[in-house]
């Protein structure tokens, strides 16, 4: 019986050390290294900022707060932002600073407060004291949205939270807290219910005791939202939040929705608020100027009472207490204390907040859905301010372009294109723009120039011809079969990865097309649980009617088709199947009962079929619509019979992308609310990717397979490209364990292209490009901080090529080295001969890359091969051969100068006054002997020709031409008269024979 | 080196507890202690550091020199010539103009902000307090994959286009053997202002019984970065004091 038990004992521990051995394969995120993600934006469409904040006393210094994007700060009035709060979730709620030390502290309240469908959440409350540079987390991680953080100006201990709180569910973490210890400890001063929550605050400057608040009543779901309720409220204290009154005399009678409250900063007994009432009549903005003892109301104009839970937002000038902007759909401005508005400047609509300067109010900044934008004429006109690349992408797609083109859709900004990499960098100018309204799913024909895009809920999909600049909207219609169709608000999309015209749209059924949308089949029954419960949209929205068609619910949501198998179709719907066909749609198996520990109904955000095998695929649920916070993610490998999870508790935040990687089955990545996430064991493990790559929620993922690249659509960070991830297919716990461990490369392809750069000189922000240098690629086990390490490349009969410089970081290493050898060694003149700065390319071929660490070496060979664009061999290799001669014929120069400046010395200390002169005479015309390096430029000598024309060969893609071959030969007799003549000089120069001159080899080495 | 990781071991060995919690002032007192003593680098009086620059495959060889009055000096060197570029002689702080080959003062503020870094030398953070610094024990983090502590120096306050802005630096010390191996602070001025500089240093190696990073990286975090190797450091070199003067024209510095 013992012996039994031990067996079963050890039998049960084996697997759990395998397990834990696996486990560990790669650990945190911290050895990721210099494999950084590159942020291409764009930020010509910039994304939606929920809160702006301005420095009380520093008219340069602006915060803003983005929906989905993180904190930025702009030390420039808005001209550059500097993004300041990267680790840690990016939707945020409300910045605030703390008025006793605005230069440093700073508050930042998370999760966005404009409780839109794709709204994300936050995760706390966060402080710095240092201007950024470091945040501690003071609490209410289940706050979920915070609108307002309130700093006493007499007492920054003394801090009021306003807690929005959840949107998608119930939620205790909600109403007004306060701090009177720094925010160390926090007590909950109004509460009214788990359904409602603070949804604006103010101070009365002049006596932080008085405060407001308006309660909210409110809750979303996939299929409805609902605004308004008994329990809204507008509250005021004047106890310090002690006690709470309801202030409503004047206020329209039955149930409230969303109000904004703000309070004349010159007169603190004149307030606004905007009310979301029953009655239409009712709506709009209210006034007291009593503070808040009785109301009157102003003004119920469309732009006032438009979409409360989107707009309810009032500012009041702070030099004017009858000056007041309302955010809106364009924003508006009154200057007549409430009573008529007129609408703002254009900009990009969907106007979330504003605030006017602190010296003047000619100057606005207004935060929309479209980016920040800035006016210096009281709100007149706006300008867009560039340097945000805050774009919210619901999907990414590439192409096999070169450089690959990424293509997606935005929230309110349309649909785009545009390259990866470009001249200069990424810019505004490289984006083409393919759709309109809210953009969603982008797709390139494989084949064609077609491109197809949509517009939220499939209203149009259009397929662009980028050639012939033709347009055509093509979703499929009613049929008599199927008289009515329902399409999510980001209706699927899908190419076949089998049949290049093919094309899926899913509404409830599954629509095919075999020629690009121009007729359309169904091929399915209704995938969804139709369930009529999910369907009145025409009911949502609460108080304020909101039929936008961004609740429809039950629905198709992802389409994919096997890459191995044509007639093998995953489709998931929002409201929880998971249909297979393996028959091309004849017959349909919804498999998602066949998982275990998956809630009902959670929605199919994304399914995976596996490029490894038929019968491989991945869902990813997420549920929180439903207020589940849970990332899920499964794998079948038997066509959904059984399917396992792939999550651990490392995993942050619901997922709703997941990309396979093509070669190694185990390395998947997967994209969450709060960032990318990376297994190298089939989800046994994840560990964050944080290197350059805030914890962004990714709605979708995508790798290029030509280049490796992990292109990320962020929502809230733009397009986000991890480059080349192949170095993680080879990390196991092996090569994770040498000292240095050399990942393989493919050979680089030497970049032929040439360019002027970018030529952009306004501050618009600029996505870096592809790096098209040759890249060394290793692992180190731990950091080398002590001893010397080196690197350099060889031929391969071990000649140095080049010096590097080798990363000495734990983790993954990236040396770049532009296939060049160190620029020649140029003659000593009076200035700098500019074609001398230039480093000659090596030839195509094998080269070695030597890394000595202390006593070891670690060698790595890898191949440079030329661009294939039909430049023939012969020519790169004349190319080669006469760079290399004018490389060494300058270095040659430059120690016969050397020589005649030792000759000229010696002939000054010895009076040779004859050959002095003859020795300047002959110098004069090997180097420039005055002048300057700008427009006091002198005549170039032969240095200069040299060197020019070293330059301009070395700089060239093919063979010299006549032209630079008659000036070779004319450089090369006039070097040959100049050492004749030097040659001819040196015995008669007086002392001559005694100098000591340190042969070339040296030479070449001296500084 | 291996001395002071033997010494690590010993005390990691011996205390059979993990790492307690430190205080900045103790991973200061190990760092000094480690890279030779605060003795022997008090009594440093200068370096002079021969270097390499690599920018885009352009090697550019440098000089600098560093004097615990202040004084200080890059030199580069292109094509023969000598170009002197951050002179600071106690007072004024100059550079050579690369297209005139001249001499240029420094605006007034950069210089005043540079005078304020005199007291320096050789190390920040050596007698901290006596200098008015503040040193914090922000936490640790990870760091170029390893474990770093992190510190906060505030040095005395910039001024920045006529406004008083605080000078703040952060230090992430190798959790195992103390020593700094990256640097970041925030560019206040010109066009990449907002930005966070980002500067790594390894290959520590001896020099007179001091310990001195043979290597750097500087460059903006998360961007790009160039690399400087140094091939020799030396101690208390002799330089002349007229090396640092502004000269009224500056045609071309000579080597000699």
């Amino acid at each position: 019986m013992k012996r039994q038990v031990r067996l079963l004992l050890l039998a049960v521990a084996i697997p759990v050390a395998a397990l834990a051995q696996q486990r560990d394969t790669l650990r945190a995120g911290n050895l990721f290294g210099d494999l950084k993600a590159r942020h291409i934006g764009p930020a010509l469409m910039s994304g939606r900022i929920n809160d702006l904040e301005i420095h009380p006393a520093n008219k340069r210094i602006l915060y803003v707060g983005a929906a989905g994007g993180g904190v930025w700060k702009s030390s420039d009035a808005g001209t550059t932002f500097a993004p300041i709060f990267d680790d840690h979730c990016q939707s945020i709620g409300a910045v605030t600073l703390d008025p006793s030390d605005p230069n440093n502290t700073l508050y930042v309240g998370t999760g966005e407060t404009w409780t839109r469908n794709s709204v994300s959440i936050g995760c706390g409350l966060f402080r710095t004291r240092d201007g950024g540079g470091t945040w501690e987390h003071l609490g209410f991680d289940k706050s979920e949205r915070i609108a307002n953080v309130l700093v006493n100006p007499q007492n920054p201990d003394e801090i009021y939270v306003g807690v929005l709180g959840a949107l998608w569910s119930d939620s205790e973490e909600r109403g007004v807290y306060k701090s009177v210890d720094g925010g160390a400890n926090w007590e909950r001063m109004l509460y009214v219910n788990p359904k409602t929550g603070v949804a604006d605050m103010a101070m009365d400057p002049t006596d932080p005791n008085t405060l407001y608040a308006s309660m909210w009543e409110f809750r979303r779901t996939a299929w409805s939202f609902e605004s308004g309720g008994g329990n809204s409220a507008l509250y005021k204290s004047t106890d310090g939040g002690e006690t709470w009154n309801k202030i409503h005399n004047g206020f329209p009678e039955g149930i409230l929705g969303r109000l904004a409250i703000a309070i004349a900063p010159t007169n603190p007994r004149v307030l606004y608020t905007v009310i979301e009432a029953e009655s239409d009549a009712r709506k709009g903005l209210y006034r007291s100027d009593d503070a808040g003892a009785s109301w009157q109301q102003l003004n119920n104009d469309f732009e006032i009472t438009v979409r409360p839970f989107y707009f309810s937002r009032i500012v009041v000038d702070p030099r004017d207490e009858n000056v007041l902007v309302k955010g809106g759909l364009s924003g508006s401005i009154s200057r007549d204390g409430g009573k008529t508005f007129k609408s703002l400047g254009n900009m990009h609509p969907d106007i979330h907040d504003l605030v006017f300067g602190i010296n003047d109010s000619d100057v606005i900044y207004a935060a929309t859905d479209g980016g920040l934008y800035r006016s210096w004429d009281g709100g007149n006109t706006f300008e867009i301010c560039e340097d945000l690349p805050l774009s919210q992408f619901y999907q990414v797609s590439v192409d096999e372009a070169e450089p690959y083109n990424v293509y997606g859709g935005l929230q309110d900004n349309g649909s785009w294109w545009g390259p990866n990499s470009s001249p200069g960098g990424v810019t505004g100018r490289d984006w083409n723009s393919v759709g309109a309204g809210d953009g969603f799913r982008v797709l390139k024909h494989r084949t064609r120039p077609v491109i197809f895009s949509e517009v939220q809920g499939a209203e149009s999909v259009w397929r662009t011809d980028t050639e012939r600049r033709l347009i055509k909207t093509i979703q499929p219609q009613p049929t008599a079969a199927t008289p009515r169709l329902r399409f999510n608000w980001n209706a699927p999309m899908a190419l076949s990865p089998n049949r290049p015209d093919r094309f899926y749209m899913g509404s409830q059924y599954l629509h095919r097309s075999e020629d690009m949308g121009d007729t359309w089949e169904v091929i399915s029954p209704d995938l969804t649980t139709n369930d009529p419960a999910k369907q009145n949209q025409e009911a949502s929205g609460g108080l304020s009617a909101d039929n936008s068609g961004a609740e429809n619910h039950t629905t198709i949501f992802t389409i994919a088709e096997s890459p191995l198998d044509e007639n093998l179709i995953w489709v998931g719907t929002d409201d929880g199947n998971v249909q297979l066909t393996r028959d091309g749609g004849k017959t349909w198996t919804n498999t998602v009962a066949n998982i275990a520990g998956l809630p009902a109904n959670t929605w199919a955000y994304h399914i995976e079929a596996s490029a490894h095998d038929r019968g491989t695929a991945y869902v990813v649920f997420d549920g929180h619509s439903r207020g589940d916070m849970t990332p899920y993610a499964f794998r079948t490998t038997d066509f959904g019979a059984s399917w396992t999870s792939i999550i651990t508790d490392e995993v942050q935040g619901f997922a709703r992308s997941l990309q396979e990687d093509y070669e190694n089955e185990n390395l998947l990545f997967l994209g969450t609310e709060f960032g990318l996430y990376i297994t190298l064991d089939g989800g046994l493990s994840w560990a964050p990717f944080r290197s350059n790559m805030p914890p962004v929620a990714v709605h979708y993922l995508e790798l290029h397979k030509g280049t490796n690249d992990l292109v990320m659509g962020t929502h809230g960070r733009g397009v986000i490209i991890l480059d080349d991830v192949s170095p993680l297919r080879e990390l196991t716990a092996e090569t994770m364990g040498e000292t240095l461990h050399f990942f393989g490369s493919s050979p680089t392809v030497m970049n032929d292209k040439g360019s002027f750069g970018g030529s952009t000189v306004s501050p618009e922000f600029v996505g870096p490009n592809r790096s098209t240098e040759a890249q060394i690629k290793y692992f180190l086990k731990s950091r080398h901080t002590f001893g010397k390490m080196t690197m350099e490349i060889q031929d391969m009969e071990g000649n140095k090529v080049a010096d590097l410089e080798p990363g000495k970081a734990k983790g993954i290493n990236i040396v770049n080295w532009g296939y060049t050898r160190k620029q020649p060694k140029v003659a000593k003149g009076k200035t700098f001969s500019f074609g001398g700065f230039t480093s000659p390319r090596v030839p195509a071929g094998t080269y070695r890359a030597v890394i000595t660490k202390g006593k070891d070496t670690f060698e790595h060979t890898f191949e440079l091969v030329y661009e294939d664009n039909g430049i023939p061999l012969e020519a790169r290799e004349a190319k080669y051969r006469t760079t290399m001669e004018l490389y060494d014929m300058t270095q040659q120069l430059a120690y016969m100068v050397y020589q005649v400046d030792a000759y000229l010395e010696q002939a000054e200390k010895a009076n040779d006054t004859r050959e002095l002169k003859k020795l300047t005479a002959l110098k004069e015309t090997l180097v420039v002997t005055t002048g300057d390096n700008y427009v006091g430029l002198a005549e170039p000598q032969l240095r200069e020709k040299m060197a020019n024309l070293y330059s301009k060969v070395s700089d060239g893609y093919d063979a010299p031409s006549a032209a630079d071959f008659d000036n070779l030969s004319l450089i090369r007799d006039q070097f040959a008269r100049a050492k004749a003549d030097f040659e001819a000089l040196k015995p008669k120069v007086k002392g001559g024979d005694t100098l000591t001159l340190v042969p070339f080899e040296e030479f070449l080495e001296m500084y | 080196m291996r001395r002071i990781i033997y010494a690590f071991t010993a005390l990691a060995l011996l205390s059979g507890l993990p790492m307690q919690a430190q205080t900045a002032d103790e991973i200061l007192g190990s760092y000094f202690e480690n890279i030779g003593g605060k003795d022997n680098l008090k009594a440093v009086k200068g370096i002079r550091m021969t270097a390499r620059l690599n920018q885009q495959g352009m090697e550019i060889p440098l000089e600098i020199y560093q004097f615990s009055d202040g004084r200080q000096m890059t030199v580069i060197k292109i094509q023969g010539k000598e170009l002197k570029q951050g002179v600071f002689d106690g007072e004024t702080l100059w550079s050579t103009n690369f297209m005139t080959m001249k001499a240029e003062k420094s605006d007034g503020e950069t210089t005043a902000n540079v005078k304020l870094n005199s007291n320096d030398f050789p190390d920040s953070f050596l007698d901290y307090k006596e200098k008015g610094y503040t040193v914090e024990l922000i936490g640790k983090e990870t760091v170029e994959g390893t474990e770093t502590f992190k510190i906060k120096l505030v040095k005395e306050p910039l001024t920045i286009d006529g406004q008083p802005v605080e000078d703040v630096s952060y230090y992430y010390f190798d959790a195992e053997n103390f020593v700094p191996i990256a640097v970041e602070s925030e560019l206040h001025m010109g066009p990449m202002k907002g930005q966070t500089q980002f500067s790594t240093m390894s290959d520590y190696q001896e020099v007179d019984g001091l310990y001195f990073p043979f290597s750097m990286t500087q460059g903006i975090k998360n961007g790009p970065s160039q690399p400087i190797v140094f091939d020799s450091i030396e101690l208390n070199p002799t330089l002349d004091a007229a090396a640092f003067a502004f000269p009224e024209e500056v045609g071309e510095t000579t080597n000699d």
